[in-house]
């Protein structure tokens, strides 16, 4: 069994990397033309001394808005979340709205937010509200799934609501909001990346459509790749925590 | 009639089992463990949780292959009968599709095997097993014991020669499960299908069994057989003559002996 | 109110009741409406700064054939996007399942492309691909694979329990146990990337749009927040999220529906 966990581990880092040597590859036969940079130059670009600066700089402020909206959206959601839980005729209004919510695009709340806030927390508010998407849907479901034999035990010693939520659907619901905790971090990142687009002073975003505009291929590469490798790494981390906590409470 | 002269209908020589753990350590299911069961004979594997008896009929189903020893079924390999669709088997879990309803849950075999479907056969044995009038409901609008009556009609459906039960009535409660007992004995009765039982629960197999095999724990390997000397067809009031109460003390004490080895 | 109301017959509710049940029901919707509104009354924006909404669904009911030619086109391209993601997600999934080392191989790639801000590498695709209504479709359509490949390949696998021993048992090929028993059980999960899909069809599509100018509801509010018509570009954004919560309705119901029928 552990050399058939070897194997797939094996075979997997083998796909990962068949698939960037089809990159530098398809980039230095110019297969797909001249905006296919090979991986190569990506990783040559993205790692010169000149060019940390700009990076670190940008990756910062987007990293800075997306935890910030990550934060906030989280709690709000959760907040809606349990608002849903506790009073559960408002249930089905917090379900429609979150839906809307989560329905209007982006690019055309970007603009609002920028003239209400400022240039500089439109991407933390776009990442709040991507969060806040996620996190109530996990915290809703997971609310929800505490057993009804639970439930009736609370009821059975007079518990309150507020008493029932706190002491069974809130443990019952930890497992699932973990998991919202993980696939919050890449719908943080796209609220704070688009955000960007709209003219913030800095950050991965205005780096990206910048480049996009100007034709500077290698440098929207190494961005992109900046950003989905650094919300790769994030993830990551919380699936790590995910299995753990996921261990403990099931 | 059984007919244990005859090439017997599942045969076990010398069979060890062990499995590699994720861990690296081995475990052994079954040592060096001998039985058979003759054409036409209803034996029921007894023993505690744990002993290797499922390991012994996913051998017979070719679900796992020995380590050592042989397992031939009919004279041949296991897989062959499989690959000529003639073993029928029903687990504890009762594996029907969610998405079919009783009547196609019971065709499927016929599907699998590139059959066309003999339909006066599976209304036969809808109506056998007690499901009239539910051929159209899905497995969840069913009680856990009519899942069960699916299962084993969908296990008889293509006349197999040999009938492996796992459990089948393991997570029923106890009077649905003496009830499903009482079904199975007049259906088995029926069709004398060679049959193995696997079954933690004394009565059961004394009730359906010509035979029983008590398997010891961990690694299992066989520590009594006793032929139930009961006639055939057994009345349900067998189970409250003296003679079974007897017999089910004497392999209960054989199953978990008192002085506490077992615990 | 709403009690009163299944009080006096469940039938017919009454008038009050309906109006309460509505209330319950999009409480939150008139909420960010009422909010909006007050936003704009007491900070004494002008038009250009942001409408109220009136203004914005007075525009659209002033200029339906505008908007309803960009909607179509916007909805033409998801849906089209949408439906080659799913084709192709589904397809390399199924390929994944039916061979170890291609499922190997690829589950990674799946994971970490679902794990990653795939909406950002729009400008990208955008470059490689040139601006045009192709490129929103090649764009939508890979916002859509990644979702439909990792659910499909985790449901092929979702089997009944029991169920996988059973095929064995039966002797089915490799072709029946993907039609009778892997790709039944995947369906609700392939449901749950429908819906994931879906969602972000017609945004992606209005980014994508939005970034290369090109056509659509997308290019429409591009072109209306440059000409400082705010009415117009919340407008094309309604159209968009009508458009979107639609679509989000129908998958969920038939979720449901799959859910209800599947297990």
């Amino acid at each position: 069994m552990s050399g058939e966990r070897t194997q797939s581990a094996l075979l997997g880092a083998l796909g990962v990397a068949l698939m960037l040597g089809a990159w530098e590859v398809i980039g230095q036969n110019r297969l797909v033309g001249m905006t296919w940079p090979p991986f190569s130059s990506v990783m040559a670009f993205l790692f010169d001394p000149s060019r940390q600066a700009l990076f670190s700089r940008a990756l910062t402020a987007t990293l800075g808005s997306a935890g910030l909206g990550y934060l906030i959206g989280g709690l709000a959601g959760l907040a809606f979340a349990m608002l849903g839980q506790i009073l559960p005729v408002l249930r089905p209004g917090t379900d429609r709205a979150t839906a809307v919510i989560h329905a209007i695009p982006s690019i055309a709340l970007a603009p609002i937010f920028i003239v209400l806030l400022s240039r500089e927390a439109a991407p933390t508010a776009l990442a709040a509200l991507n969060a806040f998407f996620v996190f109530y849907v996990a915290g809703a479901s997971g609310f929800a799934s505490s057993s009804q034999t639970q439930r009736d035990l609370m009821a059975a010693l007079g518990a309150s609501g507020t008493k029932r939520f706190f002491h069974v659907d809130l443990p019952a619901a930890f497992p699932g909001i973990v998991s919202g905790m993980k696939l919050a971090v890449p719908a943080a990142l796209i609220g704070a990346i688009i955000g960007e687009w709209f003219g913030a002073p800095r950050g991965l975003g205005i780096l990206i459509v910048n480049a996009m505009q100007n034709f500077q291929i290698p440098l929207l590469w190494s961005v992109v790749v900046l950003a989905a490798t650094t919300s790769l790494v994030l993830f990551s981390a919380m699936t790590l925590l995910e299995r753990i906590v996921h261990e403990r409470y099931r | 009639m059984t007919d244990r002269t005859a090439a017997p209908a599942i045969d076990f020589r010398g069979v060890t089992k062990s499995f590699r753990l994720p861990d690296g350590k081995t475990l052994t299911a079954l040592t060096d463990t001998s039985l058979s069961v003759g054409k036409g004979e209803f034996v029921a594997l007894l023993g505690p949780s744990g002993c290797g008896k499922s390991t012994l009929l996913r051998l017979v189903a070719g679900l796992e292959a020995p380590s050592s020893g042989a397992v031939a079924v009919e004279g041949r390999a296991p897989e062959e009968l499989v690959k000529a669709h003639r073993l029928g088997i029903a687990f504890q879990e009762h594996a029907l599709l969610p998405w079919l309803t009783v009547r196609q849950n019971i065709e499927l075999p016929f599907r699998i095997a590139g059959r066309p479907v003999m339909r006066e056969r599976v209304q036969g044995l809808i109506n056998l097993v007690g499901l009239a009038g539910f051929e159209a409901a899905r497995p969840k609008q069913l009680s856990g014991g009519m899942r069960q009556r699916v299962a084993i009609a969908r296990s008889l459906v293509l006349e197999p020669e040999i009938l492996l039960l796992d459990e089948p009535f393991g997570a029923l409660d106890a009077v649905t499960r003496r009830q499903m007992n009482v079904e199975l004995q007049r259906i088995w009765s029926e069709s004398r299908i060679s049959t193995l039982l696997v079954t933690h629960a004394v009565e059961e197999a004394l009730f359906l069994a010509d035979r029983v095999i008590v398997l010891s724990g961990r690694p299992g390997k066989v520590v009594r057989t006793l032929e139930v000397p009961f006639a055939r067809p057994r009345h349900p009031d067998v189970m409250r003559t003296a003679q079974f109460h007897q017999l089910v003390d004497e392999l209960t004490e054989t199953l978990h002996p008192t002085d506490g080895a077992g615990h | 109110m709403s009690q009163s109301a299944t009080a006096n017959g469940p039938a017919r509710p009454s008038l009050v009741g309906r109006i309460g049940r509505t209330l319950l029901n999009f409480w939150g919707i008139a909420l960010i409406l009422v909010l909006w509104e007050a936003l704009v009354v007491l900070n004494d924006f002008n038009v250009i700064v942001m409408p109220r909404p009136w203004a914005v669904f007075a525009d659209i009911w002033a200029n339906p054939g505008l908007y309803l030619q960009n909607f179509m086109q916007t909805a033409w391209v998801a849906m089209g996007g949408l439906v080659l993601g799913m084709i192709a997600g589904t397809t390399i999934a199924v390929l994944a399942w039916s061979s170890r080392i291609l499922n190997g191989l690829l589950t990674p790639i799946g994971l970490i492309f679902s794990s990653i801000p795939v909406v950002a590498m729009i400008p990208v695709l955008a470059r490689m691909l040139g601006y045009g209504t192709e490129t929103v479709l090649a764009i939508v359509a890979i916002l859509s694979f990644f979702p439909f490949f990792v659910f499909t390949g985790s449901g092929l696998k979702l089997l009944p329990a029991g169920s996988a021993d059973l095929f064995s048992v039966f002797g089915a090929k490799k072709h029946q146990r993907l039609f009778h028993l892997a790709l039944p059980s995947a369906l609700p999960n392939w449901t749950v990337a429908l819906r994931l899909a879906s969602a972000n069809a017609i945004l992606g599509a209005m980014v994508a749009e939005f970034l290369m100018g090109t056509s659509g509801l997308g290019q429409m509010l591009h072109a209306a927040s440059q000409a400082f018509n705010t009415e117009r570009a919340l407008g094309a954004s309604v159209c968009a999220t009508i458009g979107s919560v639609t679509l989000f309705v129908l998958v969920v119901s038939l979720e449901a529906r799959v859910r209800e029928r599947w297990t």
